[in-house]
C-alpha cells in the first residue's frame, strides 16, 4: 500500500485530531476491570510465586539457598515460582512465612489456601503481580512494588482479626 | 515479507513542528518488543502516579489494562493478522490491526464489504487522557488514514467500520465525519462507526489537497 500526501497536509490532520484520544476495538480496552471483580486464584497464585520470587531475591538467595533456610523440598520452591497451577502445601506456606516475616494469614489467602474476606486484598496483589515482572536483577519498580505490597499485607492482618 | 513503508508526518508537540514517520503496513516483532518494553512500563508509571495522588479507580482511564498476561498474549496474536503501524524515531507510536471478512452496517451501504479496525491502539505518550504532555499528533489519524486506504485498494471503496473506546466516540463522529450506529450490545456496548464511501472522500483530501 502506498500512500503519499505532503507535510502540510499530514500535518493539518494532526492538528485536527487535537488532543483527541483514539482508541478502538475490545483488544484496546480490558474487558473487565479488576477494580470490578475478585481476582481469580490463578491471578493470586501468580502474585503469590512473584511475592516468593522477589523476596528470595531481595534478600540475594538461590532457590537453592531458600529451601534450606526455610527447611523446604526443592521442587516445591520451583513450582511455586514457576507453576501458575501449583497449590502449595499449608506448611509450606506457613514456613515461607515465617521466613519472610509476613502475616501467615495473608500469605495463605495469597496462595489461595483460604479466601480472604478484604476485596481490596486481592486488587493489590493482582497489582502488584501486574507491575513484578521477572527479570535478572531487582529493578527500581519491582523493589517499590514490593514495599509497596509488603506494607499491604501487614495492614491486612489486622483488617482480618478485627 | 518484508514491511510496505510510506512516508508521514506527524506534529512533534514540543517542538511545535512536523516529524517525518513511517506508516508500516505491518505489525513485526519489534513493534511488538516496543509494546513491551515501552508502552506497558510508561502505562505502568501512569498507574503510580495515580495511586501517588489517591485517585479512585473508577477515575482512572477507561483503557486501562490490568490483566497483563492476557493482554500480552492478545497483542502478541497480532502478528497472525494484517496490520499496521506507525514508527517515529526509533519507537512505535500506534498500532492497529484489521480485520476484511466483515460487512457493512449502515442502511445504504449494508452486505458490502468493508475494513474493519479490529484493535488500533497510541502508545501512552501520544495519549492526552493519561494527563501528561502529548509526545506526537497525528498517530491514531495515520492509521485511519491507512484503513480508508487500504479499503480503496481492496475495492471496498473506502468502506470502514470499528468499535469506538468511549472516550474516542467524538473524534470518529466530529472530527473523521463517520456515522454512529450506536452502542453495540455484542462488544461490550461500544459504540460501532462506519465510513461511507462519500465520507470518506472528504476524510482522505481533506482542506489541503494532495500531492503524489
Amino acid at each position: 500500500m502506498k500512500f503519499e500526501r505532503n507535510e502540510k497536509w499530514w500535518l493539518n490532520k494532526a492538528r485536527q485530531e487535537g488532543d483527541s484520544f483514539v482508541g478502538a476495538g475490545l483488544l484496546a480496552r480490558d474487558p473487565m476491570p479488576a477494580a470490578e471483580a475478585a481476582a481469580p486464584a490463578e491471578d493470586l497464585r501468580l502474585a503469590f510465586g512473584r511475592f516468593v520470587r522477589l523476596m528470595r531475591r531481595e534478600r540475594g538467595l538461590s532457590v537453592e539457598k531458600l529451601a534450606e533456610r526455610a527447611a523446604l523440598d526443592l521442587n516445591e520452591l520451583v513450582s511455586i515460582e514457576e507453576d501458575l497451577d501449583f497449590r502449595p502445601e499449608p506448611r509450606t506456606v506457613y514456613q515461607l512465612a515465617n521466613t519472610f516475616d509476613v502475616p501467615q494469614q495473608r500469605l495463605m489467602q495469597l496462595a489461595g489456601l483460604s479466601v480472604s474476606r478484604d476485596a481490596g486484598f486481592s486488587q493489590e496483589a493482582v497489582r502488584f503481580a501486574a507491575r513484578s515482572e521477572s527479570t535478572q536483577k531487582l529493578s527500581r519498580e519491582e523493589k517499590a512494588a514490593l514495599d509497596a505490597f509488603l506494607t499491604v499485607l501487614s495492614k491486612g492482618e489486622s483488617k482480618d482479626k478485627r | 515479507m518484508t514491511a510496505d513503508v510510506s512516508t508521514i508526518f506527524l506534529l512533534d508537540v514540543a517542538r511545535g513542528r512536523g516529524i517525518e514517520a513511517e506508516l508500516r503496513d505491518a505489525v513485526e516483532e519489534a513493534q511488538l518488543v516496543d509494546w513491551q518494553t515501552q508502552w506497558q512500563p510508561a502505562l505502568m508509571s501512569v498507574l503510580q502516579e495515580l495511586a501517588r495522588r489517591g485517585v479512585p479507580i473508577a477515575n482512572w482511564p477507561q483503557s486501562w489494562h490490568w490483566n497483563w498476561r492476557e493482554k500480552t498474549a492478545q497483542v502478541k496474536g497480532l502478528l497472525a493478522y494484517r496490520g499496521f503501524s506507525v514508527v517515529c524515531a526509533g519507537l512505535t507510536q500506534g498500532l492497529m490491526s484489521i480485520n476484511l471478512n466483515k460487512l457493512a452496517r449502515i442502511p445504504a451501504q449494508r452486505g458490502k464489504p468493508l475494513v474493519y479496525v479490529d484493535y488500533l491502539e497510541v502508545a501512552p505518550w501520544n495519549r492526552a487522557d493519561l494527563g501528561q504532555a502529548v509526545r506526537y499528533r497525528g498517530v491514531g489519524t495515520a492509521l485511519l488514514v491507512a484503513a480508508a486506504v487500504l479499503s480503496r485498494d481492496e475495492g471496498f471503496h473506502g468502506r470502514i467500520g470499528l468499535h469506538s473506546l468511549p472516550q474516542a466516540d467524538d473524534f470518529y463522529r466530529d472530527r473523521c465525519g463517520m456515522t454512529d450506529l450506536g452502542p453495540d450490545a455484542d462488544y461490550q456496548t461500544l459504540r460501532y462507526f462506519e465510513m461511507t464511501p462519500d465520507q470518506v472522500t472528504v476524510f482522505l483530501e481533506g482542506e489541503s489537497g494532495h500531492e503524489v
